[in-house]
Protein backbone atom coordinates (compact mmCIF):
# COMPACT_ATOMS: atom_id res chain seq x y z
CA UNK A 1 0.00 0.00 0.00
CA UNK A 2 1.34 3.34 -1.31
CA UNK A 3 1.94 6.28 1.41
CA UNK A 4 -0.98 7.86 -0.46
CA UNK A 5 -3.39 5.17 -0.15
CA UNK A 6 -2.69 4.96 3.69
CA UNK A 7 -3.46 8.32 4.35
CA UNK A 8 -6.47 7.86 2.60
CA UNK A 9 -7.56 4.88 4.78
CA UNK A 10 -6.79 6.72 7.96
CA UNK A 11 -9.06 9.80 6.56
CA UNK A 12 -12.14 6.91 5.96
CA UNK A 13 -11.40 5.89 9.38
CA UNK A 14 -11.45 8.95 10.96
CA UNK A 15 -14.69 9.98 8.64
CA UNK A 16 -16.35 6.46 9.39
CA UNK A 17 -15.70 7.36 13.45
CA UNK A 18 -16.98 10.97 12.61
CA UNK A 19 -20.45 9.72 11.00
CA UNK A 20 -21.21 6.85 13.57
CA UNK A 21 -20.87 8.71 16.53
CA UNK A 22 -23.19 11.49 15.37
CA UNK A 23 -25.30 8.67 14.49
CA UNK A 24 -25.29 7.00 17.89
CA UNK A 25 -25.83 10.74 19.24
CA UNK A 26 -29.01 11.27 16.94
CA UNK A 27 -31.98 12.47 19.21
CA UNK A 28 -34.02 9.45 19.80
CA UNK A 29 -36.35 10.25 21.92
CA UNK A 30 -40.18 11.58 21.55
CA UNK A 31 -41.13 14.08 24.17
CA UNK A 32 -43.77 16.24 21.83
CA UNK A 33 -46.71 14.17 23.12
CA UNK A 34 -45.86 15.00 26.83
CA UNK A 35 -45.81 18.13 26.10
CA UNK A 36 -49.02 18.20 24.71
CA UNK A 37 -50.46 15.47 27.36
CA UNK A 38 -49.29 18.04 30.42
CA UNK A 39 -50.72 20.64 28.76
CA UNK A 40 -54.18 19.00 28.35
CA UNK A 41 -53.74 17.71 31.90
CA UNK A 42 -53.29 21.15 33.26
CA UNK A 43 -56.33 22.50 31.34
CA UNK A 44 -58.51 19.81 32.84
CA UNK A 45 -56.55 20.21 36.81
CA UNK A 46 -57.54 23.97 36.37
CA UNK A 47 -61.14 23.43 35.08
CA UNK A 48 -61.86 20.77 37.45
CA UNK A 49 -60.49 22.84 40.57
CA UNK A 50 -62.57 26.41 38.62
CA UNK A 51 -65.59 23.57 39.57
CA UNK A 52 -65.04 23.53 43.44
CA UNK A 53 -62.37 20.90 43.97
CA UNK A 54 -59.40 22.89 44.36
CA UNK A 55 -57.64 20.56 46.83
CA UNK A 56 -57.80 17.22 45.02
CA UNK A 57 -58.23 18.49 41.22
CA UNK A 58 -54.59 18.96 41.00
CA UNK A 59 -53.15 16.18 42.28
CA UNK A 60 -55.39 13.64 41.28
CA UNK A 61 -55.12 15.08 37.57
CA UNK A 62 -50.83 15.20 37.69
CA UNK A 63 -51.18 11.80 39.36
CA UNK A 64 -52.79 10.69 36.33
CA UNK A 65 -50.54 12.28 33.93
CA UNK A 66 -47.56 10.99 35.40
CA UNK A 67 -48.68 7.60 35.13
CA UNK A 68 -49.84 7.62 31.67
CA UNK A 69 -46.59 9.27 30.65
CA UNK A 70 -45.22 6.48 32.71
CA UNK A 71 -46.74 3.85 30.04
CA UNK A 72 -45.89 6.03 27.13
CA UNK A 73 -42.18 5.70 27.27
CA UNK A 74 -42.21 2.00 28.45
CA UNK A 75 -44.96 0.53 26.03
CA UNK A 76 -43.56 -2.23 23.95
CA UNK A 77 -41.98 -0.33 21.20
CA UNK A 78 -38.15 -1.19 19.48
CA UNK A 79 -36.03 0.08 21.49
CA UNK A 80 -33.65 3.11 20.74
CA UNK A 81 -30.56 3.57 22.83
CA UNK A 82 -30.74 6.31 25.81
CA UNK A 83 -28.12 8.84 25.19
CA UNK A 84 -27.04 10.82 28.43
CA UNK A 85 -28.93 13.99 27.10
CA UNK A 86 -31.84 11.83 26.89
CA UNK A 87 -31.43 10.60 30.84
CA UNK A 88 -30.39 14.53 31.36
CA UNK A 89 -33.70 15.79 29.60
CA UNK A 90 -35.72 13.48 31.78
CA UNK A 91 -34.38 13.95 35.23
CA UNK A 92 -35.04 17.64 34.71
CA UNK A 93 -38.43 17.14 34.35
CA UNK A 94 -38.85 13.93 36.75
CA UNK A 95 -37.13 16.24 39.16
CA UNK A 96 -39.23 19.37 38.38
CA UNK A 97 -42.48 17.56 38.26
CA UNK A 98 -41.73 15.54 41.89
CA UNK A 99 -40.63 19.16 43.63
CA UNK A 100 -44.06 20.52 42.28
CA UNK A 101 -46.09 17.86 43.67
CA UNK A 102 -44.57 17.58 46.91
CA UNK A 103 -44.93 21.44 47.39
CA UNK A 104 -48.20 22.36 45.95
CA UNK A 105 -50.12 19.09 47.66
CA UNK A 106 -48.45 19.86 51.05
CA UNK A 107 -49.22 23.99 50.65
CA UNK A 108 -52.74 22.99 49.43
CA UNK A 109 -53.32 20.42 52.27
CA UNK A 110 -51.81 23.08 54.70
CA UNK A 111 -54.41 25.60 53.94
CA UNK A 112 -51.68 28.20 52.20
CA UNK A 113 -52.82 28.13 48.77
CA UNK A 114 -55.62 30.75 50.04
CA UNK A 115 -54.34 33.14 47.40
CA UNK A 116 -54.21 31.63 43.87
CA UNK A 117 -51.53 34.00 42.11
CA UNK A 118 -49.23 32.28 44.79
CA UNK A 119 -49.64 28.60 42.97
CA UNK A 120 -49.47 30.40 39.37
CA UNK A 121 -46.61 31.98 40.23
CA UNK A 122 -44.68 29.18 41.72
CA UNK A 123 -45.85 26.79 39.23
CA UNK A 124 -45.09 29.34 36.05
CA UNK A 125 -41.63 29.74 37.40
CA UNK A 126 -40.79 26.35 38.21
CA UNK A 127 -41.92 25.16 34.45
CA UNK A 128 -40.00 27.69 32.95
CA UNK A 129 -36.71 26.40 35.29
CA UNK A 130 -37.16 22.96 33.66
CA UNK A 131 -37.59 24.28 30.05
CA UNK A 132 -34.70 26.77 30.80
CA UNK A 133 -32.81 23.99 31.84
CA UNK A 134 -33.90 21.48 28.66
CA UNK A 135 -32.84 24.20 26.73
CA UNK A 136 -29.56 25.34 27.86
CA UNK A 137 -28.68 21.16 27.84
CA UNK A 138 -29.65 20.97 24.31
CA UNK A 139 -28.63 24.04 22.99
CA UNK A 140 -32.52 24.86 21.68
CA UNK A 141 -33.51 28.37 21.19
CA UNK A 142 -37.05 28.05 20.73
CA UNK A 143 -37.49 25.97 24.21
CA UNK A 144 -35.85 28.74 26.08
CA UNK A 145 -38.47 31.18 24.50
CA UNK A 146 -41.20 28.96 26.55
CA UNK A 147 -39.47 29.20 29.45
CA UNK A 148 -39.40 33.24 29.04
CA UNK A 149 -43.02 32.94 28.60
CA UNK A 150 -43.45 30.96 31.69
CA UNK A 151 -41.15 33.16 33.68
CA UNK A 152 -43.79 36.26 32.13
CA UNK A 153 -47.08 34.24 33.61
CA UNK A 154 -45.21 34.23 37.17
CA UNK A 155 -44.38 38.04 37.05
CA UNK A 156 -47.74 38.78 35.64
CA UNK A 157 -49.56 36.54 38.42
CA UNK A 158 -47.48 38.32 41.37
CA UNK A 159 -48.15 41.73 39.90
CA UNK A 160 -51.93 41.46 38.03
CA UNK A 161 -55.21 40.56 39.44
CA UNK A 162 -56.34 36.85 39.69
CA UNK A 163 -58.10 37.45 36.20
CA UNK A 164 -54.67 38.26 34.59
CA UNK A 165 -53.08 35.70 36.47
CA UNK A 166 -55.47 32.95 35.18
CA UNK A 167 -55.08 34.47 31.88
CA UNK A 168 -51.61 34.26 31.85
CA UNK A 169 -51.22 31.12 33.14
CA UNK A 170 -53.80 29.30 30.74
CA UNK A 171 -52.16 31.44 27.82
CA UNK A 172 -48.48 29.45 28.69
CA UNK A 173 -50.69 26.38 28.42
CA UNK A 174 -51.54 27.22 25.53
CA UNK A 175 -47.97 28.22 23.72
CA UNK A 176 -45.43 26.16 25.75
CA UNK A 177 -47.66 23.04 26.08
CA UNK A 178 -49.87 22.49 23.39
CA UNK A 179 -48.51 24.47 20.37
CA UNK A 180 -44.87 24.08 21.13
CA UNK A 181 -45.48 20.50 22.15
CA UNK A 182 -47.53 20.20 18.52
CA UNK A 183 -44.56 21.60 16.68
CA UNK A 184 -42.04 19.08 18.48
CA UNK A 185 -44.11 16.13 17.00
CA UNK A 186 -43.75 17.27 13.54
CA UNK A 187 -39.83 18.31 13.96
CA UNK A 188 -39.98 14.15 15.68
CA UNK A 189 -42.09 13.02 12.84
CA UNK A 190 -40.03 14.77 10.12
CA UNK A 191 -36.30 13.32 12.06
CA UNK A 192 -37.66 9.99 11.80
CA UNK A 193 -39.21 9.85 7.95
CA UNK A 194 -35.12 10.68 7.76
CA UNK A 195 -33.47 8.43 9.43
CA UNK A 196 -35.99 5.62 7.96
CA UNK A 197 -34.86 7.23 4.44
CA UNK A 198 -30.85 6.80 5.31
CA UNK A 199 -31.43 2.86 7.24
CA UNK B 1 12.30 12.31 14.18
CA UNK B 2 9.34 11.48 17.00
CA UNK B 3 8.47 7.42 16.64
CA UNK B 4 4.80 7.05 14.89
CA UNK B 5 2.40 5.51 17.09
CA UNK B 6 0.78 1.94 15.96
CA UNK B 7 -2.68 1.77 15.63
CA UNK B 8 -4.58 -0.39 18.08
CA UNK B 9 -5.79 -3.78 15.56
CA UNK B 10 -8.54 -4.36 17.68
CA UNK B 11 -10.20 -1.19 17.02
CA UNK B 12 -8.73 -0.66 13.73
CA UNK B 13 -11.36 -3.06 11.89
CA UNK B 14 -14.15 -0.84 9.78
CA UNK B 15 -16.81 -2.69 11.72
CA UNK B 16 -15.05 -2.61 14.84
CA UNK B 17 -14.14 0.99 14.84
CA UNK B 18 -17.87 1.78 13.76
CA UNK B 19 -19.14 -0.09 16.57
CA UNK B 20 -16.95 1.35 19.16
CA UNK B 21 -18.04 4.65 17.48
CA UNK B 22 -21.84 4.27 17.98
CA UNK B 23 -21.49 2.78 21.77
CA UNK B 24 -19.22 5.87 22.51
CA UNK B 25 -22.68 8.17 21.49
CA UNK B 26 -24.77 6.14 23.97
CA UNK B 27 -25.31 4.70 27.41
CA UNK B 28 -25.79 1.24 25.82
CA UNK B 29 -27.46 -0.38 22.92
CA UNK B 30 -29.54 -3.19 21.48
CA UNK B 31 -27.93 -6.18 19.13
CA UNK B 32 -30.49 -5.27 16.60
CA UNK B 33 -29.95 -1.47 16.83
CA UNK B 34 -26.24 -2.09 16.09
CA UNK B 35 -27.04 -4.15 13.33
CA UNK B 36 -29.42 -1.17 11.73
CA UNK B 37 -27.15 1.08 12.13
CA UNK B 38 -24.13 -0.88 10.76
CA UNK B 39 -26.07 -3.03 8.34
CA UNK B 40 -23.90 -5.68 9.06
CA UNK B 41 -24.98 -9.51 8.87
CA UNK B 42 -26.03 -11.13 12.51
CA UNK B 43 -22.74 -13.68 12.60
CA UNK B 44 -20.27 -10.78 11.72
CA UNK B 45 -21.83 -8.61 14.11
CA UNK B 46 -21.54 -10.91 16.99
CA UNK B 47 -18.01 -12.14 16.09
CA UNK B 48 -17.10 -8.84 15.83
CA UNK B 49 -18.65 -8.02 18.94
CA UNK B 50 -17.16 -11.08 20.71
CA UNK B 51 -13.79 -9.65 19.65
CA UNK B 52 -14.47 -6.01 21.64
CA UNK B 53 -15.67 -7.76 24.33
CA UNK B 54 -12.75 -10.09 24.32
CA UNK B 55 -10.95 -7.14 24.66
CA UNK B 56 -12.77 -5.82 27.27
CA UNK B 57 -13.79 -2.72 25.10
CA UNK B 58 -17.62 -3.76 25.82
CA UNK B 59 -19.70 -4.91 28.25
CA UNK B 60 -22.58 -7.20 27.32
CA UNK B 61 -26.20 -8.34 29.60
CA UNK B 62 -28.58 -10.79 28.16
CA UNK B 63 -32.43 -10.30 29.55
CA UNK B 64 -35.58 -11.54 28.65
CA UNK B 65 -38.15 -8.59 28.16
CA UNK B 66 -41.35 -9.92 27.47
CA UNK B 67 -40.37 -13.06 26.88
CA UNK B 68 -38.48 -11.91 24.35
CA UNK B 69 -34.06 -12.24 24.20
CA UNK B 70 -32.19 -9.18 24.39
CA UNK B 71 -28.66 -8.30 24.52
CA UNK B 72 -27.43 -5.34 25.42
CA UNK B 73 -24.14 -3.77 24.93
CA UNK B 74 -22.22 -0.89 26.35
CA UNK B 75 -19.10 0.40 26.13
CA UNK B 76 -16.62 -0.27 29.35
CA UNK B 77 -13.73 2.20 30.48
CA UNK B 78 -11.05 0.52 28.87
CA UNK B 79 -13.37 0.79 25.83
CA UNK B 80 -13.68 4.10 25.54
CA UNK B 81 -9.87 4.87 26.57
CA UNK B 82 -9.08 2.47 23.98
CA UNK B 83 -10.72 4.40 21.63
CA UNK B 84 -9.59 7.94 22.73
CA UNK B 85 -5.84 6.80 22.33
CA UNK B 86 -6.66 5.52 19.12
CA UNK B 87 -7.99 8.54 18.02
CA UNK B 88 -4.86 10.37 19.24
CA UNK B 89 -2.58 7.89 17.47
CA UNK B 90 -4.56 8.38 14.08
CA UNK B 91 -4.18 11.96 14.51
CA UNK B 92 -0.57 11.75 15.11
CA UNK B 93 -0.25 9.68 11.68
CA UNK B 94 -2.68 11.85 9.83
CA UNK B 95 -0.31 14.93 10.83
CA UNK B 96 2.94 13.31 9.97
CA UNK B 97 1.57 12.07 6.80
CA UNK B 98 0.83 16.07 5.52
Amino acid sequence: MSSNDEEMDLKERLDLMQKMIAEGRRKQESWGWTFVLWGIAYYIAFFWAWLGNFVYAWPITMLAAGILTFIGFARPRRRSPETTMGRAIASIWIATGSSMFILFDAMGFGMHLADARVFFAAASAMIGLANAACSLTLRWKAEFICAIVWWAAAVIACFGNLVTAIAAFLAAIFLCQIVFGAYMMVLESRQRRQVASHA
Amino acid sequence: MPELPELNPVIHGKLRLALLSLLAGVEEAEFTWLRAKTGSTDGNLGAQLMKLEEAGYVAVEKKFVQRKPQTIYRMTDGGREALQEYVQALKQLLGAAI
